[in-house]
């Protein structure tokens, strides 16, 4: 059975493109039973310690009151290892599709008319103008490589 | 009037929580809450199918979501769908808000002062709100044992300031409840007050379905409250927030009753006729027979304190109920009392009251309970709507 192929994409952010969105938009030419996402991003971890700790007191410096940072510049330690945050969320031609806000950096989805996966709708898989949309909650790498798959398990009609 | 006691702030494995929608009923209805928000970052997927969870446990399940965006995690709930949280810029979540009233629902900052990204991506609140009127409350308790938590004393002093400033906003707790484990620590229960005409009074056929559906299939009394009162009473700020005893205040003034969240009309009077202000007295109780099994302080003397925008005006003893009901068998162990306020002088008036119960808890003196506010209005100077 071929699996038709709708999209694969891949990029790279860094930290500047912190809290932006990248709209990926893709089209079904026909209605179909399932469509499936495969979506990953690497590095998910900062592990350089001494820059994490800095970016850390950084926003300490934005969030915490001047006679309690000292305590929590002591406590820093609570808020490692410090992750890259990208989520997905999808939109059909209808709206909204749901989003999967987790801190996993490789997620298989799928929607289907009746089942879905965990922050997505089921429904119909209707053809038309598809929106894939990648959140950049929070780039701390200096560079994080992301890629988008996206197939119908299907032939398409000939 | 009925108190409901609900957890406003949970996730399920549709976001980053690690349980099913089934086992955090499961787990709220074993911990004694009437009713629980869903409030899943950005998605709502995960309230397909609640109705089956609430027959099962007897909970009433309010559909939400927490906006969980670049500038601020924004709770929003009683929403009939969807609002979209990724239009929000920095400058004009005003217009997120007004999308969320738009589709029924109401919306409160979450958490406000948690610590940002890249600890917390997005949690602390740096939305720039242009008019505070639109904000419907504040998570000022988040977590569990919220009294003690320095983030949590930042928002609580943002909602007292902004009723200082006259906004009528209410406040709440959250647990932020993402994952089914034990906890030695206090939990928080936010109260709202359903009225028996509330639930009569609302039209719209949601309400119709969970009305007949609380009659026919469910014999628990607060399964029929529909969820619609629930967002009722929190949008009108009436609301009790504890880690323990059900504190609750009722004003009297000129043969009227005003419960918390209503508005109390004050005539102001020539200077002449200061005699003749109306006195108002506060009824007060706290009810220690909530949630039994639940919760528990040691044995001690409370402190109940009347604060309004004129700081804190009285402060009273209150004992410990808990240790009386021991004693003496009582089932229903309340505390209640009567307190005529201070007459002001006529420069100066009250905008605001609230009630505060505080006592040791776990070696640490704090709030254990306060109310939302009770509003007062010169005829002469209105408030803020
Ligand atoms: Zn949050
Ligand atoms: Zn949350």
């Amino acid at each position: 059975m071929n699996a038709l192929k709708l999209l694969d994409t891949q990029g790279r952010v860094t930290p500047e493109d912190s809290r932006t969105h990248i709209r990926i938009p893709f089209e079904l030419n026909t209605s179909c039973s399932r469509l499936n996402f495969r979506f990953e991003y690497a590095p998910k971890v900062l592990e350089d310690r001494e820059q994490a700790v800095k970016l850390l007191q950084d926003s300490y410096e934005i969030y915490i009151l001047p006679e309690q940072r000292e305590q929590a510049n002591a406590r820093a330690e609570r808020h490692l290892p410090l992750k890259n945050l990208i989520t997905l969320s999808l939109d059909d031609a209808q709206g909204y599709r749901g989003a999967c806000h987790r801190h996993d950096p490789l997620q298989e989805l799928f929607v289907s008319q009746h089942e879905a996966s965990p922050g997505l709708m089921a429904g119909e898989v209707a053809a038309g103008s598809w929106n894939v949309t990648l959140s950049l909650h929070c780039i701390v790498t200096d560079i994080c490589d992301y890629r988008l798959q996206i197939w119908t398990p299907e032939e398409a009609d000939a | 009037m009925k108190w409901i006691a609900c957890e406003l702030h949970t996730h399920t494995l549709h976001s980053d929580g690690r349980q099913t929608l089934q086992e955090l009923a499961e787990g709220a209805a074993q911990l004694g809450f009437d009713a629980i928000a869903l409030t899943d970052h950005n998605t709502m997927s995960g309230l397909v199918g609640k109705e089956e969870v609430e027959r099962e446990y007897g909970l009433i399940i309010v559909p939400g979501m927490e906006w969980t965006t670049f500038y601020g995690h924004m709770v929003t709930i009683g929403l009939s769908e969807y609002a979209d949280w990724r239009e929000a810029m920095q400058q004009d979540i005003d217009r997120g808000i007004e999308s969320v009233h738009r589709l029924g629902g109401i919306a409160g900052l979450a958490h406000p002062f948690r610590v940002g990204s890249p600890a917390c991506t997005g949690c602390f609140w740096e939305y720039e709100i242009g008019d505070w009127n639109a904000v419907d409350y504040i998570e000022v308790w988040s977590g569990t044992f919220p009294s003690i938590q320095t983030d949590n004393h930042r928002a609580y002093r943002l909602w007292t300031d902004k009723l200082n400033e006259g906004y009528r906003i209410a406040a709440t707790s959250g647990r932020d409840w993402h994952v089914q484990s034990d906890t030695d620590e206090p939990i928080s229960v936010t109260y709202l007050e359903v009225g028996d005409a509330a639930c009569a009074k609302q039209d719209g056929s949601d309400i119709q379905a969970d009305i007949e559906k609380g009659a026919s299939e469910s014999e628990q009394e607060s399964f029929a409250i529909p969820e619609v009162a629930l967002i009722q009473a929190l949008r009108e700020g009436r609301a009790s927030v504890t880690i323990g005893p059900l504190l609750s205040m009722v004003l009297e003034a000129a043969g009227e009753s005003y419960r918390i969240g209503s508005v109390l009309p004050v005539t102001k009077m020539n200077e002449s006729d200061e005699k003749m202000t109306a006195t108002i007295t506060a009824k007060l109780s706290v009810d220690f027979s909530v949630r039994p099994g639940q919760w528990s302080l040691a044995e001690q003397t409370f402190k109940l304190k009347l604060c309004s925008n004129l700081g804190e005006e009285i402060a009273v003893n209150v004992i410990d109920s808990t240790q009386q009901s021991n004693d003496t068998g009582t089932l229903h162990p309340k505390f209640e009392t009567s307190i005529e306020l201070p007459v002001l002088p006529t420069d100066l008036f009250r905008k605001w009251l609230r009630a505060e119960l505080w006592g040791t808890v776990q070696g640490a003196h704090t709030r254990i309970a306060f109310t939302n506010a009770v509003y007062f209005e010169s005829t002469a100077e209105g408030g803020a709507d």
